[in-house]
């Protein structure tokens, strides 16, 4: 594989590609001169790849480039995302430790908090019952084999699944965090008697404690490996018959990309790929603008994501969840509420009016799209406000108010005895909500304030929403930035290189085990380095930090905090152990000095640096009323007022204006509210003060 | 009820602005949830979940709160000691007094705390936090155990005490209270756990009021509990036509040998109202599965029911007042007489959950089948560092196939995990040998109930007293409409050699040496419809996954599979499915039956 990281003059054109459900967005940069390129190219869902190479084909007649030209590609996708959602990963089977079958059927033997257990049904797993093959072996918490691994019976298992043309092997076993040698060595056998399996080990692809946790993460990365495999091959071909020879990049879960051999290794990182970038690409715009600590929300057309960025850095979890399926990978912190610009509002029959999680997706899409949609949608309340200009696309696609209109009236107006323009109002009020619930878990009950972030709302309906929410939260700025609507592939772009290492490595006090710990993270550096290593990561850009998940004595749930000094002494493990009474005082509003704490869990993050693209800076001096196209109507608080419309394109670098106003480009809208001042900075961003 | 105050105005809270305050109730609810979660220490609350956090509006009825019904009327007997009108700002409750509170908590170990929430001077509402603490004492560790006779043996009873004053914490009690419990330090984290959450709440609607007004707010709590009450009310003539209707079943034994208990009750519906009638139910056992009975209990039971499936509607105090009246005799087993021991009451409290689906069958309506009883066990012993340990794990069980759905396999209740098998060996001197599925204990149907499990325990320890409860071994979960019932837990040592040994499924002081090994099998769910209806796809498919046996499959399901057991043999199956067993009963436990007991 070729190197990632090249010299500036080697890396001119970077291209980014984001496949979204609907589109695919493309971003092509020149690192010399800063300018950039956009294309939005229609996905291809039945082989994603002719759309990815569409996309780049768009880009470079655009910017006027040779395919050879590219340097780096950088990708994210959704098609593990799609896989798992769907269900239609492959035929897997799994390799368990004898008299543990059913861990994945039995789960953590609860029924989910909010269901109603009459109604709840329990979801079908990724594997089929009886491709689970329980072996004779076990080995203790310790580490000490208890029993030895029955490799007949591994053979017999590895027979099997050849017979049965089951293609995709997982292989768990019970305490394999503390003692991998039995996975690795079924791993062996299974290649042995079955060549074409994919096989993947729990101890290489989450190392650490929790049987059903680390099972399920283990099935669905084979699960989703063979079209994953296929997928990034597809890639690679059409990259080569273009002679593009650049590194293909791909955005992981944890907001940083990897070669493809990673991917092809562990694709169920890629779980999260398509909304990763998105965080990126806020925490980018943010600091570029002079905010370290930013709320990223991005608002599509069926759900919006929600993240939080503080100083500069993302929040990661070990918590993460895709589906009905925990996936205990360190993943992105982002909540997903199901409130997009295609969320359908309803009234039920006890008169309560709820938006969303059902949506008119695409298509029909919201009634104002003419393509057959009935129900009412935010993106109709939008348009009946008046918050939407009655075209999308500058000019590209009509919008029927009447229609967005009638729908509001027959759904939620009547029903509830409201005016069209006051259900709109409550349509958009209770989606506000949802998202600022939906803020709040990641924000307040992770021990920040909201009022202390800029918000930066992106993605083609998030702009609308961006002062309300910060009025609601009681935030101050809203950042929106050039290209709401392309923010993710903007993400791709100004990606690094990163990966995590992870160990359960139990230490309780008074006997921490200095030297163990010490070996268990120079173990896990190795890893890393190993890594930089295959990604042709050179000695200076790499970086790795130590962080360590601990809890209190009795706790089943720990907190993740960074290695305080270098080495594991006495004297940094206090320090640390500091680090958790403060963070769990942050957190939870309160620390318990008098209890012990627990080491649990290890970790390395890596992460290889790439060069950072420069940003041209936007002329200044151009007059606010060269950018107003027109005015028009918008309905708020005190009723109807006529507005003006800015082009954004037309928008020069500092300038000052005030609301109420449209501010309407390409790829989105923006609603700038009454009392509100609005200034552009140097690289496009609208800066707006909602206090 | 406040309801008629406001009758004559237009509602202060509009209806978007509901919508908004529900949201956000239960955003709060959800919130404090994730801290009790996250910083308890007994293993109840942290891994199984056994707390609940719930909004109360000024009067103390409950405006949000947990699918969950298990829970009384909290907040009320707070007041017979403390006016409302003499709380302050940051005054924090608590009790665990069972009797003192009329059944608002039904067993010793669940503490519950409350805070008042104030604006402007005023009362708005109150916040609660209630957890299940791991051991306050008592005869045995963990507290409650089979071998209790009174509540005295059952650990410390707090009636309700002012925790915190004006916001200042009273260390005097909690040190009384901490010096009560084998494992004190426990304690202390769940209950700095439950205050915080409770704060937590308490900040949260001040916040919601301090943006909406407290009139608003205020007046939002009111609606979202008539709406709740109004599509009970309407649910609940849906479905029970005015008449009188039956059911009773029973629990096994009492602990103390004692047993069968019967539970049983008397729905009646007409002109003058909804009377709900446990009266005719056996008296109080001697041992402690007496289940002291709040009102607000069976009334949420059946409100869970009726607001099933619309996530719209809360379950709240509004839900319960579709039924006017609920009656219970004093010194039977759902309102025994003081001191009776209650420390096991979790099995009378599934028995009553499941009994509330057979009065919905018995009248007509379309309802599950019997979920099994829930299975725990406690093991009590000294570590080889000399250090003692409480280990109390619950099991999982299947519970009642559905009229649309098969039974869930393998669950204990809403929102409770298990142990993780390299949990429990990092925790406690104990190994999982074996953690599956009970093949065959899902009761057949044409929808199967769901499975209960295999757990197997490794001691690690020189010597550990294990107490075990199991229900539903002579009287397994009942199946409905030609379904059959499920199948029946046990406890077996050392099973395959020559000590294999059958212990009481329901015992305290099974005293296990290192090396020996307890197999629980836990029950499964009642069945629905009648098995030969069963697609014999979907049989096939349960005997792969070894859900079902081949033998069950052809003597319960008529299903005749293939000599590799890989594919149904089809002709046999329809010939053996001509001859189709006769159902002549409504419910079924060993045979059909339209009365269980």
């Amino acid at each position: 594989m070729n190197a990632a990281v090249e010299t500036e003059a080697e890396i001119r054109y970077a291209i980014a590609i984001d496949t979204g459900g609907t589109f695919t967005d493309v971003t092509l940069f020149d690192r010399e001169t800063g300018q950039i390129w956009t294309a939005k190219t229609p996905s291809t869902p039945s082989d994603p790849s002719v759309g990815f190479m569409n996309g780049i084909q768009a880009a470079i007649e655009k910017a006027s480039l040779e395919a050879t030209e590219l340097a780096q590609v950088f990708h994210g996708t959704t098609v593990a995302t799609n896989l798992i959602l769907e269900s239609k990963g492959a035929d897997v089977g799994l390799i368990t430790t004898d008299g543990f079958k059913h861990v994945l059927e039995i789960g953590r033997q609860d029924i989910p908090r909010r269901a109603n257990l009459f109604a709840w049904i329990k979801p079908t797993r990724p594997v089929l019952p009886e491709r689970i093959h329980e072996i004779p072996e076990r080995v203790d918490i310790e580490g000490n084999v208890l029993v030895p691994l029955d490799e007949t019976a591994v053979r017999k298992a590895a027979h099997d699944f050849k017979t049965r043309g089951v293609n995709a092997v997982a292989v768990c076993f019970l305490n394999s965090f503390v003692h991998p040698a039995h996975e690795k060595r079924t791993a062996e056998i299974i290649r042995e008697e079955h060549p074409d399996a994919l096989v993947s080990i729990s101890s290489d692809v989450l190392r650490v404690f929790r049987e059903y946790e680390r099972s399920i993460a283990t099935v669905l990365n084979v699960y989703v490996m063979p079209a994953v495999s296929r997928y990034v091959a597809q890639l690679e071909g059409r990259l080569s018959q273009e002679k593009i020879d650049a590194p293909l990049l791909i955005m992981k879960s944890n907001g940083g990309v990897v070669g493809v051999g990673e991917v092809e290794r562990v694709p169920a990182y890629t779980a999260l790929s398509g909304p990763a970038a998105g965080v990126v690409g806020a925490g980018f715009v943010g600091a570029a603008a002079g905010y370290g600590d930013v709320i990223g929300i991005d608002i599509g057309g069926t759900s919006a994501d929600i993240c939080l960025i503080k100083n500069g850095a993302y929040s990661l979890t070990g918590k993460g969840k895709i589906g009905d399926w925990p996936l205990a990978f360190p993943m992105l912190d982002i909540n997903t509420v199901g409130t997009g610009g295609g969320s359908i509002a309803t009234v039920s029959e006890t008169g309560v009016l709820t938006v969303g999680p059902a949506s008119a997706g695409a298509d029909p899409g919201p009634a104002c799209y003419g393509r057959g949609g009935e129900q009412a949608t935010i993106t109709d309340a939008h348009l009946v406000l008046g918050h939407l200009p009655p075209y999308l696309l500058a000019g590209g696609m009509q919008l029927d108010e009447a229609a967005s209109r009638k729908a509001i009236d027959q759904h939620v107006g009547r029903p509830l005895g409201l005016s069209a323009e006051d259900a709109a109002q409550g349509i958009l009020a209770i989606a506000d909500n949802d998202m600022v619930g939906a803020i709040r878990v990641i924000s307040v009950e992770r021990g920040h304030d909201p009022r202390d972030f800029a918000l930066i709302p992106f993605g083609g309906a998030g702009p609308l929403h961006g002062s309300s929410l910060a009025r609601l939260l009681g935030a101050q700025t809203v950042v929106v930035p050039p290209s709401p609507g392309v923010l993710s592939a903007m993400g791709l772009l100004v990606s690094q290189l990163r990966a995590d290492y992870s160990r359960t490595c139990f230490q309780a006090p008074p006997d921490f085990d200095f030297n163990l710990m010490e070996t268990a993270f120079r173990e896990l550096e190795a890893e890393a380095e190993n890594w930089f290593e295959r990604e042709g990561v050179p000695q200076a850009a790499r970086q790795l930090t130590r962080k360590a998940s601990l809890r209190y004595k009795h706790q089943g749930f720990e907190l993740d905090v960074d290695w305080t000094g270098d080495a594991v002494t006495a004297d940094t493990t206090a320090l640390t152990l500091d680090a958790f009474h403060t963070l769990h005082e942050r957190l939870y509003t309160f620390a318990q000095k008098d209890t012990p704490i627990e080491i649990v869990t290890l970790h390395v993050a890596a992460v290889g640096e790439l060069l950072q693209p420069k940003l041209s800076a936007l002329p200044t001096g151009g007059a606010l009323a060269d950018a107003e196209i027109n005015r028009h109507p918008v309905f708020f608080e005190d009723g109807w007022c006529d507005v003006p419309v800015y082009d954004r394109q037309k928008l020069s670098a500092s300038i000052h204006f005030e609301g109420p106003g449209l501010v309407v480009q390409l790829d989105s809208t923006t609603l700038i509210e009454p009392n509100s001042t609005v200034r552009t900075d140097q690289f496009g961003n609208l800066i707006i003060d909602v206090s | 009820m406040s309801a008629e105050v406001q009758a004559a105005d237009a509602p202060v809270c509009d209806a978007v602005t509901l919508e908004v305050i529900r949201g956000a109730l239960r955003a709060s609810q959800s919130e404090m949830e994730a801290l009790i979660e996250r910083t308890a220490m007994s293993a109840f609350i942290r891994e199984k979940k056994d707390f609940f956090v719930a909004l109360f509006d000024a009067t103390g009825d409950m405006i949000v709160g947990a699918y969950r019904p298990s829970f009384g009327d909290p907040v009320r007997p707070i007041f017979e000691f403390y006016p409302p009108d003499q709380m302050k700002p940051g005054d924090l409750y608590w009790y665990n007094d069972c009797y003192g509170s009329k059944g608002s908590v039904s067993h010793s170990p669940d503490q519950v705390f409350v805070a008042p929430i104030f604006v402007d001077g005023e009362i708005i509402a109150f916040a609660q936090s209630w957890a299940h603490f791991a051991d306050i004492g008592g005869m045995r560790p963990g507290s409650i155990s089979p071998d209790c006779t009174d509540i005295f043996q059952e650990g410390i009873i707090v009636p309700p005490v002012r925790l915190a004053e004006a916001g200042v914490v009273n260390d005097e009690l909690l040190r009384v209270f901490f010096r009560n419990s084998r494992f004190p330090d426990m304690l202390k984290g769940d209950t700095r756990a439950c205050f915080a959450a409770v704060r937590l709440g308490e900040r949260r609607i001040g916040e919601l009021a301090e943006r909406f007004g407290a009139e608003v707010v205020v007046d939002a709590f009111r609606q979202l509990g008539d709406r709740s009450e109004q599509a009970a009310v309407e649910r609940l003539r849906e479905t029970f036509q005015p008449g009188s209707y039956r059911f009773a079943d029973s629990v096994d034994h009492d602990g103390q040998g004692n047993g069968p208990y019967r539970l049983s009750m008397e729905l009646t519906v007409d002109d003058n109202g909804v009377v709900l009638d446990f009266s005719d139910s056996d008296d109080q056992a001697p041992g402690p599965i007496n289940y002291l009975v709040n009102p607000a209990v069976p009334r949420a039971m059946l409100g869970m029911y009726l607001l099933a499936g619309d996530p719209t509607l809360l379950l709240n105090a509004g839900a319960g007042r579709a039924i006017d009246e609920v009656v219970l005799r004093k010194g039977s087993v759902l309102q025994p007489k003081w001191p009776a021991p209650l420390g096991q009451r979790g099995l009378t409290m599934m028995r009553l959950l499941s009994s509330t689906m057979g009065l919905v069958n018995a009248a007509g309506g379309e309802s599950t089948a019997a979920n099994c009883a829930y299975v725990i066990y406690f093991a009590r012993g000294v570590g080889d560092d000399g250090t003692p340990f409480l280990m109390s794990d619950g099991v999982g069980v299947g519970y009642g196939a559905r009229p649309y759905a098969d039974g869930i396999n393998a669950v204990y209740y809403v929102a409770q995990e298990n142990y993780p098998a390299e949990m429990m060996e990092q925790n406690y001197p104990a190994r999982l040998r074996a953690y599956g599925i009970h093949c065959d204990s899902g009761g057949p149907g044409r929808w199967r109930g769901g499975c209960g499990v295999v757990r197997e325990i490794e001691l690690l320890a020189e010597e550990a007293t294990f107490a075990i409860r199991i229900d539903g071994v002579q009287k397994p979960a009942w199946g409905v409409k030609g379904g059959h019932n499920g199948g029946a837990g046990r406890a077996v040592l050392n099973p395959g050699t020559p000590q294999e040994r059958e212990l009481d499924p329901f015992s305290d002081g099974n005293v296990l040496r290192r090396g020996d090994i307890l197999r629980l099998q836990t029950g499964g769910g009642g069945g629905w419809g009648h098995p030969y209806d069963r697609e014999p796809e979907r049989v096939l498919a349960d005997v792969l996954a070894q859900f079902v046996s081949r033998e069950s499959a052809l003597e319960d399901y008529g299903v005749v599979l293939s000599t590799d057991g890989e594919s149904v043999e089809a002709a046999a199956t329809a010939a053996r499915r001509q001859d189709r067993p006769p159902v002549d009963g409504l419910f079924h436990r060993g045979e059909y039956k339209d009365i269980l007991e």
